[in-house]
């Protein structure tokens, strides 16, 4: 499979949220990444509504409903509907394929009855867990492809966070072990995209369905949900950052593979990868804090396509339930964004958002929009493999962070930067050297089994 | 695009104001040899642990290089990250190299180590996110409990079959989703039903304080850094409702 050797975008600043260079459209018409900025709301199921199908049924289509009735009531245009599975919907195909069915009737109804054109999309489950089952030959692999077929026969968009390499990833990341992340993300969790993203991309064309994107999640998320806030001793904020920089490897190989867009919200790598494949992208930050907490809450929507809460679950408050007082808060993000474009005064707004958390953190800083197109051309420099572009993209963040005096660190987030960096600098240049190296290191760990990943 | 000069009314780095130098480690043995296996535990070096372990059995009992080289040096680790000094990859790193340490010296004396007592730890039926329980036992090991890892997505029946076999003094559970943590308040009753009145630590991205409040024997572990804490507790006997109690409401 060939790696991305050239930018899509020739300079950072030609980057802006609302437009890319390859917008989609899904089969209901809405175009995304054509000049407009959409909501994306995730509901997320309350505890015990997993009970049935019924039950789950009937939680669902109260937490969309909820959504697309806030839509109409104050006049949102446009809204994605986002449904990430519970493991009982991937389990079981036929309620990940009721679920899609149902939301699908409910936006044709709200189509018909009021003119909202919507649009879904459905992230499946990865139930593949690298100790516990072969990643490729297992009936969890096939469980999971079973039910992307059957919800593409629906949904207008298919999505996963896949987990390969998490198994190395875990031990890694709790002992500042910046090679196993590059031999978890970008080695191993890139093959096993390389295995997983050509079969999504044929089942959803299949369908006439968008493959949408991939994610990070089970990597860089985990690391930046571990460093926490400033006040947080789990892990330093310099690794999540070089974690973040790896995972671009791993989250490009859906595109390489034949995904569409857009990008999916919590892959905060996304700047990066729309700056190397021109695809929209869909991002989350401020509005996501439901979920987790991040450093870039306004910063990361400099070029986003689609603004997302990651997912709320499903509850009442004063001001109605989650779901609808979220799609309130999405579509008035995306209002602002949108009269900006409308009054011509998006790179402005995009200043903005830029200066409100550049120097917040390591994190916040490397995505933003310069930033970013700087690690994504190392990437495509580096195009010899997924392991040499990944080590170029942490030698480039580290060079960055280290680079800008307005970035200011602790002294142990310094030092260990710096460490990282000693680390990496000293690693192989060649891939199979490597693998080499980390199979002898990390063959005892766990779980871990290399055939897993055509090793 | 145009930056500001100061970004003061726009964040305050909190973490640069309370930044603290690194405070020179503690003194725990008159024995040179024996004070060199407690550093290399705080400074985590699970590779030359052995080579000085094995120098320190040449003239010391195992039992005394566990007692006053390993464990001393572990008590500083936890010390240092009590305190906010340390991060948790420092921990591990220093709960690898003492447990390094510990097999050397259990090799010695031909039997395993004396442990506190038995913790079972379980992710939830149908969830696969496992990283706070892996913490929470390297924690755990590291404090000298004996942890039974019964692993991710774990029957209901299999956690209450392995408390019963096991009796251990905590059972330990972590869930991510919110549709997969309903397994607890399941485990807790069939418990419950046998009259294993074992405290049943929950936590993990979906779990919260109301959840855990809603069915005996929960106890809400907001962090990883608790569990040694609760585990110290129940082994002083402490009861569930105790302990949730103290560490919860």
């Amino acid at each position: 499979m060939q790696l991305s050797k050239t930018m899509a975008y020739a300079r950072a600043e030609e980057m802006m949220f609302g437009t890319c260079l390859y917008p989609v459209t899904t089969r209901r018409g809405m175009c995304l990444g054509g000049g407009e900025v959409i909501p994306e709301i995730v509901v997320h199921p309350r505890a015990g509504s997993e009970k049935s199908l019924k039950t789950l049924l009937r939680e669902f289509e109260r937490g969309y409903n909820d959504a697309l009735e806030r839509c109409v009531s104050i006049g949102h245009p446009h809204v994605c509907l986002e449904i990430e599975h519970v493991a009982q919907m991937t389990q079981k195909t036929e309620w990940g394929e009721d679920v899609a069915a149902q939301t699908v009737s409910l936006m044709d109804r709200y189509e018909e009855r009021y003119g909202i054109v919507s649009g879904c999309r459905f992230t499946i489950a990865d139930l593949r867990k690298p100790d516990m089952v072969h990643m490729r030959d297992s009936d969890r692999s096939q469980r999971v492809l079973e039910a992307i077929a059957a919800c593409a026969r629906h949904a207008d968009m298919v999505a996963i966070e896949s987990i390969g390499g998490k198994e190395i990833f875990d031990h890694a990341i709790i002992r500042n072990d910046v090679t196993g992340l590059l031999f978890a993300q970008a080695v191993l969790g890139g093959r096993d995209m390389q295995w997983l993203w050509p079969q999504i991309v044929a089942i959803a064309e299949r369908h006439n369905c968008l493959p949408s994107g991939d994610t990070s999640c089970a990597h860089a998320n985990t690391a930046m949900f571990m460093a926490g806030g400033y006040h947080g001793r789990e892990i330093p904020h310099t690794l999540a950052a070089i974690s973040r920089a790896i995972s671009v490897s791993n989250t490009l190989v859906a595109y390489e593979c034949g995904a569409t867009g857009p990008g999916k919200n919590c892959a905060y790598e996304n700047p990066i990868i729309k700056a190397i494949t021109g695809v929209p992208v869909s991002c989350e930050g401020k509005s996501s804090a439901c979920a987790h907490s991040d450093f870039c809450g306004n910063a990361i929507a400099a070029v986003c396509d689609l603004w997302s809460n990651e997912a709320v679950e499903y509850h009442s408050m004063f001001g109605g339930t989650t779901a609808a007082v979220f799609t309130e808060m999405l579509g008035y993000d995306t209002a602002l964004m949108n009269t900006a474009i409308n009054l011509g005064y998006e790179k402005e707004l995009q200043a903005c958002m830029v200066n409100s958390d550049r120097y917040r953190d390591p994190q916040s800083y490397i995505l933003c929009p310069d930033i970013a197109w700087e690690i994504g051309k190392v990437v495509v420099e580096h195009h010899q493999s997924l392991y040499s572009r990944a080590r170029a993209a942490a030698l480039k963040c580290g060079e960055l962070i280290f680079g800008d005096d307005k970035l200011q660190l602790t002294t142990y987030e310094h030092d260990a930067l710096r460490h990282y960096m000693a680390d990496l600098e000293k690693l192989p240049a060649d891939e199979g050297n490597f693998i080499d190296l980390c199979l002898e290191r990390y063959a005892r760990i766990h779980g871990f089994r290399r055939e897993s990943y055509g090793l | 695009m145009k930056y500001l000069e100061d970004n003061s009314l726009i964040f305050s780095r909190y973490d640069l104001f309370r930044e603290q130098k690194e405070e020179r480690t503690h003194r725990f043995s008159h024995d040179a040899l024996l004070q060199e296996v407690a550093e290399h535990v705080i400074h985590g070096d699970d590779e030359k642990i052995i080579t000085i372990v094995d120098q320190a059995l040449e003239y010391k009992r195992p039992e005394e290089v566990i007692r006053e080289g390993l464990i001393p040096g572990m008590d500083e680790v936890s010390r240092l990250w009590g305190e906010g000094i340390y991060f948790l990859p420092q921990v591990v790193l220093s709960a690898d190299a003492m447990l390094e340490g510990i097999t050397r010296c259990e090799e010695k004396m031909g039997r395993p180590m004396e442990k506190k007592g038995k913790v079972i730890t379980h992710t939830a039926e149908g969830d696969i996110h496992d990283i706070g329980q892996l913490i929470v036992n390297a924690l755990l090991r590291a404090a000298g409990y004996e942890v039974i890892n019964l692993g991710v997505d774990v029957p209901v029946d299999l956690v209450v079959r392995s408390c019963q076999q096991h009796r251990p003094i905590l059972l330990g559970g972590t869930a991510l989703m919110t549709t997969t943590m309903t397994a607890f308040p399941r485990i807790a009753a069939r418990l419950k039903h046998l009259n294993l009145q074992i405290p049943f630590v929950c936590g993990g991205g979906a779990v919260n304080e109301d959840f855990t409040a809603g069915f005996d024997l929960g106890i809400w572990g907001k962090e990883a850094s608790w569990a040694v804490g609760i585990a110290e507790d129940a082994l002083q006997g402490m009861t569930w409702s105790q302990i949730r109690e103290k560490w919860n409401g």
